[in-house]
């Protein structure tokens, strides 16, 4: 399991320095496989927001360019969908990551605390913000119209346990980007026992996503 | 997921116009694309395929796959084999309702391709749904789902995954103490 | 029986369909905290009493209330967080001004968590990328190429569509247009789908 994770360590450190030199079309090809990956992981995946920021600027440079063509055109036409189609992904994913941080706020603020200095954060600092002020706001309310008519010894609600923890063995389809050999399959009652399946590359798959999660985030399997 | 977004997906697919227009090469954010000169054909994306076609600004030609003969052989083995087959295009359910419903002028036999791909499909889906009996009710872990195309997972992605989920949360909490419902004591 | 009040309050959210916001129930959650507040005092006593003449058999008791505390205490605060979800959809489904029909069916602090929420989702939302940021309330289907057919309902004005064309939506006229461009103002009441 060490070993998965720090494969997957310098993978992505490998990524980030090639990160500089992604085309604009590896950058959107990079963008949608995020969008697809964060809309079906049950948790929270690492956040990318120098992806954000790069396919931001791609727009906002594109928007301008096209201010200065006339109006009617064809060509500014094109660039107008493709804009569309883009923002619609962007925003898609964005929307994903807000909802399970709001669905799993106690949870995600609580690994962000316990993550270590090296480990990639889960939260973008906006991110990380907005959670902050959910459970602030939340806890207030809370207090304010309830809790603090109630007996002092239950004044409080510990939000980790009141608030549901996301399912990581949730069952999810999945197409093998790189191959993978003896990935252990546990059994689902007591009468089977465990085994392991070689993910071949473009096979696809079904099963639990505890299983897979690494291989989520080093990239070498594409939700579906 | 929703089938739009499928949709949306099946959209990037590349097909074959052509333009009645001249223009310049186009640089795309996801790629270029062009140049158009009136006559010949190019390849573009379906969604700039189709945005074109509305505007008739362009004749859109069938992907190869799309012709009765090879569609009746693929229905056929389709129903020959147990198995799901490989298909032509991982968006063929898509790509023909969008080229059929906004370019069937420029599809010949476009109702009998229709209908032979309605026939695929209602095949796949069978196999899909007795498969997702058997894996239900052997109780399985892992399911290789190769030549399944991303509509036909979506079509059966909330119900399945929704059972699974409940039918191991009714099994965890069978046995006290090792569920995940360490939230829900009282 | 204890707590018949509280489980009032989950039935009465279980019995609204998902997205329904039934008024705020004020008087139902003061009874439950009435009780909680006699369920607290009995216990107090008994427990002094238990304490200083030994009475041990006044424990299983004390151990029922509290179960019931623990109960009502949950029923409260899972009818409160469940308001809390329907009233954040909203936001996501009509904007950050909510009909005066909803408003009224929220208490005072909902609006205030609403109006909160909205501050900080907005903060959030003008932190992306440039100057502007990026409204993910918006573009919440994907865009379709596709047009459809649109009837005016009322004067709007000039109106840019994707390829930069001006058009001007008058009342009563009908027009050509990408459907994604319209959906908001199908939604604003301002066009009309015409089916043909």
């Amino acid at each position: 399991m060490s070993d998965v994770l720090s494969d997957a360590g310098d993978l992505s450190g490998e990524e980030e320095s090639q990160e500089d030199v992604l085309t604009p079309a590896e950058l959107i090809a990079r963008l949608e496989e995020a969008w697809l990956n964060e809309k079906f992981s049950p948790e929270l995946l690492e956040n990318k927001s120098e992806m954000v920021e790069c396919v931001m600027e791609q727009l906002t440079h594109m928007e301008q360019n096209l201010q200065r063509v006339k109006k009617g055109d064809l060509k500014a036409g094109i660039h107008r969908v493709e804009i569309d189609r883009i923002r619609f992904v962007l925003s898609s994913y964005l929307r994903s990551r807000i909802q399970k941080i709001e669905k799993f706020f106690p949870h995600v603020l609580e690994k962000e605390k316990s993550r270590g200095d090296g480990d990639p954060s889960f939260l973008s600092p906006e991110e990380f913000a907005f959670a902050k002020e959910y459970l602030a706001n939340t806890e207030t309310y809370l207090k304010a119209v309830a809790l603090r008519h109630m007996p002092p010894n239950l004044q409080t609600v510990d939000m980790l346990k009141a608030v549901p923890e996301p399912c990581l063995d949730s069952f999810v389809f999945l197409r093998v980007k790189e191959r993978q050999e003896n990935i252990l399959v546990e059994p689902e009652t007591d009468e089977q026992s465990e085994y392991v399946v070689d993910l071949d590359e473009g096979s696809q798959h079904l099963m639990r996503y505890r299983t897979i999660a690494p291989l989520v985030a080093s990239g070498a399997v594409q939700l579906i | 997921m929703d089938p739009s977004e499928v949709e949306f997906l099946a959209e990037k697919e590349i097909v074959k116009i052509i333009p009645n227009f001249s223009l310049d090469k186009i640089y795309l954010i996801g790629g270029d694309l062009g140049p158009f000169n009136p006559g010949l054909p190019v390849d573009v994306p379906v969604w700039l395929a189709l945005n074109l076609k509305q505007r008739q600004k362009c004749r859109i030609v069938p992907p190869e796959w799309m012709d009765v003969e090879k569609l009746e052989e693929i229905r056929e083995q389709e129903r020959r084999e147990d198995a799901f087959t490989p298909i032509p295009n991982p968006h063929y359910m898509e790509l023909t309702k969008l080229l059929l419903n906004h370019a069937s002028d420029n599809i010949p036999k476009a109702d009998e391709i229709r209908t032979l791909v309605k026939d695929i499909w209602d095949t796949r889906i069978a196999k899909l749904r007795l498969s997702a009996d058997s894996f239900i009710s052997q109780q399985e872990a892992h399911a290789k789902l190769d030549n399944l195309t991303l509509m036909e997972i979506n079509t059966t992605r909330t119900f399945l995954l929704d059972s699974l989920n409940y039918m191991y949360k009714l099994r965890s909490n069978m046995q006290p103490g090792t569920g995940p419902g360490k939230t829900q004591d009282y | 029986m204890f707590c018949e009040k509280a489980i009032e309050l989950i039935r009465e959210l279980h019995r609204m369909g998902d997205g329904q916001l039934p008024a705020f129930n004020e008087d139902c959650i003061r009874q439950v905290l009435e009780e909680m507040k006699a369920l607290y005092e009995q216990n107090q006593s008994d427990v002094n009493e238990a304490k200083s003449e030994g009475r041990s058999e006044l424990i299983p008791t004390i151990k029922f209330r509290h179960c019931c505390l623990l109960r009502n205490q949950r029923c409260i605060a899972a009818y409160l967080y469940d308001r809390l979800l329907r009233i954040r959809a909203l936001r996501w489904e009509y904007g950050s001004v909510l009909p005066a029909t909803i408003r009224f069916h929220m208490c005072a602090e909902e609006l205030e968590w609403f109006n909160q929420y909205k501050k900080s989702l907005a903060t959030y939302m003008r932190s992306l990328g440039g100057e502007e940021g990026l409204d993910i309330t918006q573009d919440m289907k994907p865009p379709k190429s596709l047009y459809i057919e649109v009837r005016c309902l009322k004067d709007h004005g000039e109106f840019e569509i994707d390829d930069g064309t001006v058009i001007l939506l008058k009342k009563n006229s009908q027009h050509f247009l990408p459907r994604w461009k319209c959906e908001q103002l199908i939604r604003l009441g301002v066009l009309e789908h015409v089916m043909s």
